[in-house]
């Protein structure tokens, strides 16, 4: 009788256990315990920080002062290049207008510095040391969107990237009339609604279109990798790459909305 | 003092995980140690499942990644303690079930084999500091 109980008890457990279990799966927690660790992370970066500051401290007189000569000459080469790139600017400008194209206005660009990326191979969440950003911002690589900020604490922020697949990207090729959707597939990209006449080919490059206000248009998203005709359905089966990979990248950009809209 | 200790490894090796995913080929050190804890006496899943919990929903930012599958792992260990016996076959191939659950997470199978050389040696350790500590 003891032992038939205790098989019933153990078996109890187990179910509430299951059942814990499903309403857990059915929950999504958010990016706040990952945003929560950023002070460990700065502390674990710390050691590689301090290297850098010593070796400054210690570099003798002669090489900080060679270091400061190139650095002037530097700035004089810079100064002609900027001089130039502002000439370049107007030209651009102009350009622009004559060809009609949209530029980015209403976006504030700077830099901010990867503290930590998730290890696994299907989200490659990152967390962001970075001041003046707010939720939806945009993460951009030098290659083309990372993703969106999900959230921010103090002088971080978490980043939900385009493999999410809580996260999609409406796209288009550049002088086409295709809108479809980017959405993440974990470590991969499906490009939702692209019509049968529409079909792009495998290795063309899909930017964003703009629609939606989120995303800044004219950046690369995603390059087709495979597309998939099926009989009797309006859209194709697209599969794509990110344009971005940055597994290894220590620095990316945030497009942050001067005016965000409703 | 084991689970203490335990405790903060597994947050350093979360961070480790974190900070350092771009340029080392690591384990998943929580994973590891929790396993191996585990994996070396059952009684310790009431402190090792909740920092499971917390291993996936920093990493995956949902409880539903790899705590589903460590969660059945002592009851597992019940289960086959009662019916075949404590042994070690079993509690090797719970190991393994855990470390397919990893791949499936999008761990890369350098980290998993990685990971299940860092639990063996620390459940061997563990299952020896507990038979210390009994006599």
């Amino acid at each position: 009788m003891p032992l038939s109980r205790r098989r019933y008890r153990l078996w109890l457990f187990g179910a509430a256990l299951l059942s814990g279990l499903y309403i857990f799966s059915q929950l999504a927690t958010g990016s706040t315990s990952m945003l929560l660790m950023s002070p460990v992370l700065e502390a674990l970066h710390a050691p590689a920080n301090w290297w850098q500051s010593a070796t400054l401290w210690l570099s003798d007189r002669q090489q900080l002062q060679s270091d400061y000569t190139d650095y002037r000459k530097k700035v004089e080469q810079q100064s002609v290049l900027i001089q130039e790139a502002n000439s370049l600017r107007e030209e651009n400008r102009q350009l622009r207008n004559i060809l009609d194209i949209a530029g980015m206005p209403g976006y504030r660009w700077h830099a901010a510095k990867v503290r930590g990326r998730s290890p696994e191979s299907l989200s490659r969440r990152l967390v962001l040391q970075v001041d003046g950003v707010s939720q939806d911002d945009v993460i951009v690589s030098s290659e083309g969107l990372v993703g969106v900020i999900d959230s921010t604490m103090q002088n971080h922020a978490t980043v939900r990237t385009i493999f999410d697949a809580s996260l999609s990207v409406p796209v288009t090729i550049p002088g086409t009339s295709l809108a479809a959707l980017a959405r993440g597939q974990g470590n991969s990209i499906a490009i939702d609604f692209i019509p049968v006449q529409l079909a792009p080919r495998p290795g063309q490059m899909l930017f964003t279109s703009g629609a939606g206000g989120l995303f800044p248009p004219g950046i690369a998203v995603a390059r087709i990798a495979e597309v998939m005709p099926i009989a009797g359905r309006l859209f194709v089966e697209t599969l794509a790459e990110p344009a971005a990979h940055w597994q290894r990248d220590n620095w990316l950009a945030v497009a942050s909305q001067l005016h965000a809209g409703p | 003092m084991i689970a203490l200790t335990i405790t903060l490894l597994t947050l350093l090796g979360l961070n480790m995980n974190m900070a350092f995913s771009s340029s080392l080929m690591q384990p998943d050190w929580a994973m590891a140690l929790l396993l191996a804890s585990l994996l070396a006496q059952r009684h310790n899943w009431f402190w090792a499942l909740p920092l499971i919990l917390l291993h996936d929903v920093v990493l995956y930012w949902s409880p539903a990644a790899s705590f589903m599958v460590v969660a059945m792992i002592p009851l597992a260990m019940i289960y086959f303690d009662q019916h075949l016996g404590a042994g070690l076959p079993q509690r090797l191939l719970l190991l393994l079930l855990a470390l397919l659950a990893m791949l499936v997470d999008g761990w890369t199978l350098q980290a998993s084999l990685l990971t299940m050389c860092l639990c063996v040696p620390v459940w061997h350790l563990l299952t020896r500091q507990y038979a210390q500590q009994a006599a």
